[in-house]
């Protein structure tokens, strides 16, 4: 055991990776493979024995049920929070529980997005140990900027789980930064990280200046990646095969050829879909182009810009008006449609000399190599990506750390006894960027203690802190003895009990097959309803500017959805087929009206 | 009351430059910073961060002086007639961007969104033009700071206390602005 080493450890959604500094140099370890590349998958086999890394990922053909992968797009988040979108994303099946989410591998075995973590985690520390020869026991551990409070305390658990010490919970755009300037320490730069990867979005600007990296501003998606892509690629494939009623193990085969066809895609202008003995003997094939499948990520990757403009925006508040690279890191950055977007939208050219798999885990190296003194001359200084605040009597959130502020970071408030007598006071620590306090993330409640006395006599000062890692720390101070006290924020996940969370297990189940068909209808003729007149209104603004071709294509559309919407059969997966038809045809159309916007 | 200006070892002054700050607490940092000195309090480190951002916001610095120098204020809530007028056309800025925010937001399809791109480049056209204003205003503002600074040194604290409420207000419409803008970006 060597007990001053500190690890840095990358947890991808899709690869995880592990590195240290060596004689001043951050390098990558390799398993006994040789390989560096840990694929974030776990299977638990039947007979209680489980699985990591590229073995799970073989596994998964064989145990599509049992075998759990993108786990990182759940960790730390409340079941109430995931969309009916992504839930029906994932291909493994979730249910609510006491701590959050479990995942149901069968009957009577579940597990959890924590669990699952902590066992690729427990991969890599065994890929360091061999690789260095020597036990390990302390760790920098990556998380998207973008990740809440809660996500960073999931992750944390799951690494102290396998005897791992977080010695920091660090950005992964900003250690990608760091492997980007680790050998310019002499210039004046400012950058912005591109960071794009198998799940979660992140764009941070950064100043580096003498050896002090300082983070400006941040923003980002933790629901948007390279899976999100997979996802619109397999569905396309999916409705061209006509292939309806998918299984688990159908879906995850679609999903695994869609994602092939991206990375294929990527380098060439072909690219042929196989799915031989898909179903019994029935094979299927079918040839897409590249120009097809960049029409189809477009909308996707078009949700980044947004998310550029707004840490942009947020760097230029601070006096930051340009930057002079913008740097790629992720695996989803190897698409040519992202690098030309980027290009295109703010007329600068990427620069790619980061490894797009390798430069989090290099950063997060270099990161530990400073805390443990292997690295000098080199200091790092982070954001809080989200404002952190309390709820307020009319539900209204206040912001008491606004976002981006340089951490660590802290701020007081100071509460009094409302009515004589009152023992205590319980107050709601929320996060995000929402007017509403119920739109933002709910970290929890902490209970502020009175002393007893008359209506105002009691003052309880209380400080919010948020330390290096982005995590936060609620302190009270005795106003007497001016001792400081730590306020346990009780999360509104674990304190369901379980009676509670059977409630909520079968309501989610129950609900799904009751009235299905009529919320699904609901939803469908609310769209149409929305579809219709946006169609009417878009071709009289721009319908000269479509081929006779388009023009055919959106009629044909509108007129079935029309005739479904008014047929007495109500059939709302018709009804759905139909909008979604409409919607593509409407693309180019869309396209047209925002470009007509801006002239 | 803690003296951020102390914290960063700078003199207490409204004409403090961008770059003294900076210099000051780059300076500070790399000593406390907890990555740098691991048994140091990470407190430290967060006043230094809370002083350079107070500092460097005029508002929260003329707010912050005032305090050191007068004592604290109670808040004047009355508004210049030139800042009145601003406020109405702010307003008005305000509530075609909040129109058009909340039936993006209700609206599902892209083709929904698409036909109101042309209302919210108008209406993110609005916001910007009012923070240009906005931000002559504060500009007017922080170049009388050095007038304040020589009233405060025999004992006129007016022109600091009228300017202070204007600021505050100026500031929250810039917050305001700026809040609208992003979401109509997001659209």
């Amino acid at each position: 055991m060597n007990e001053d080493l500190i690890i840095g450890i990358d947890l991808g959604t899709t690869n995880s990776l592990v590195g240290v500094v060596d004689s001043g140099f951050p390098l990558i370890l390799a398993d006994e493979e040789g390989e560096r590349l840990t694929p974030s998958v776990v299977t638990y086999l039947k007979d209680g024995s489980i699985v990591t890394g590229r073995e799970a990922l073989r596994l998964k053909k064989l145990e599509p049920e049992r075998t759990i992968s993108s786990v990182k797009r759940f960790i730390g988040r409340p079941f109430d929070q995931i969309s009916t979108e992504e839930k029906a994303a994932s291909d493994y099946k979730i249910q609510p529980a006491s701590f959050g989410i479990e995942i149901p591998l069968s009957e009577a075995e579940t597990t959890s997005p924590i669990e699952v973590s902590a066992e690729i985690l427990r991969r890599l520390k065994t890929v360091a140990e061999t690789a260095l020869g020597h036990g390990v026991s302390r760790a920098v551990v990556t998380v998207p900027a973008y990740f809440s409070n809660s996500q960073r305390e999931a992750t944390k658990s799951a690494a102290e789980s396998v005897g791992l010490t977080v010695e920091r919970v660090l950005n992964e755009p900003t250690a990608a930064a760091l492997a980007y300037g680790l050998d310019k320490l002499d210039e004046q730069q400012t950058v912005a990280v591109y960071d794009l990867g198998g799940g979660t979005f992140d764009l941070s600007i950064l100043q580096m200046k003498k050896g002090l990296f300082e983070v400006i501003s941040t923003a980002g998606d933790t629901q948007l990646g390279g899976d999100d892509l997979d996802l619109v690629i397999a569905n396309a494939i999916q409705r061209r095969l006509k292939l309806d009623d998918l299984t688990t193990a159908e879906s995850s085969r679609i999903r695994t050829a869609a994602r092939e066809a991206k990375e294929s895609l990527s380098s060439s202008d072909t690219h042929l879909i196989r799915l031989p003995f898909f179903r019994g003997n029935e094979s299927f094939e079918t040839e897409i182009s590249q120009s097809e499948v960049e029409a189809l990520m477009l909308p996707v990757i078009r949700r980044t810009r947004s998310i550029c403009r707004r840490a942009f925006a947020e760097a230029q508040n601070k006096g930051v008006d340009s930057i002079d690279h913008l740097i790629l890191v992720g695996g989803s950055t190897r698409i040519p449609l992202v690098r030309r977007s980027l290009e295109e939208w703010f007329e600068i050219v990427p620069n790619l000399s980061q490894h797009p798999d390798e430069a989090v885990a290099l950063g997060a190296a270099i990161q530990a190599g400073i805390l443990c003194g292997r690295v000098r001359e080199v200091l790092l200084v982070d954001v809080t990506p989200l404002s952190l605040g309390i709820e307020t009597f009319g539900g209204l959130m206040n912001v008491i750390i606004p976002r981006n502020s340089t951490i660590p970071a802290k701020a007081g408030e100071m509460f009094t006894n409302a009515v004589t007598n009152q023992k205590n006071f319980a107050i709601r620590v929320l996060q995000g960027e929402r007017e509403m306090a119920r739109d933002n993330w709910l970290l929890g409640e902490i209970e502020i203690p009175f002393k007893p006395g008359p209506k105002g006599s009691a003052r309880v000062g209380v400080q919010f802190k948020i330390d290096q890692n982005g995590i936060l720390e609620v302190l009270s101070r005795n106003t007497e003895t001016g001792k400081d006290h730590i306020l346990e924020i009780k999360s509104s996940a674990v304190d369901v009990d379980d009676s509670s969370v059977e409630q909520m297990v079968s309501e989610s189940i129950d609900h799904a097959f009751d009235d299905m068909n009529e919320r699904i209808w609901t939803e469908a003729r609310m769209k149409s309803e929305e579809l219709l007149p946006a169609v009417e209104s878009g071709l009289e603004l721009v319908g000269s500017k479509l081929s006779e071709n388009e023009l055919t294509e959106i009629h044909k559309a509108s007129t079935l959805v029309k005739g479904i919407l008014t047929s007495d059969l109500k059939d709302a997966a018709a009804l759905k087929q139909a909008n979604h038809t409409l919607d593509e045809a409407t693309q180019n159309l869309a396209a047209l009206l925002v470009e007509a916007a801006f002239e | 009351m803690t003296n951020l200006f102390a914290i960063l070892g700078l003199p207490e002054s409204l004409l403090l430059d961008h770059s003294e700050i900076e210099g000051a607490w780059r300076a500070a940092t790399k000593k406390a910073h907890p990555d740098q000195k691991r048994d140091s309090e990470s407190l430290i480190s967060a006043d230094l961060n809370r002083a350079r951002s107070v500092l460097s916001s005029p508002g929260e610095l003329l707010a912050h002086w005032l305090e050191l120098k007068a004592g604290k204020q109670e808040s004047n809530r009355s508004l210049d007639p030139e800042l009145m007028d601003l406020f109405a056309t702010v307003h008005a800025a305000l509530q075609k961007a909040d129109s058009v925010i909340s039936r993006n937001q209700n609206s599902t399809t892209a083709l929904a969104k698409a036909l109101l791109t042309k209302e919210s480049v108008e209406a993110q056209l609005g916001i910007q033009q009012k923070m240009a204003h906005i931000h002559q205003f504060k500009q007017s503002i922080i170049s009388i700071f050095p007038e304040i600074d020589e009233a405060a040194r025999s004992g006129n604290f007016e022109s600091a206390q009228r300017n202070l409420s204007q600021l505050k207000f100026l500031t929250k419409w810039e917050q305001q602005c700026q809040a609208r803008l992003l979401s109509l970006l997001e659209g």
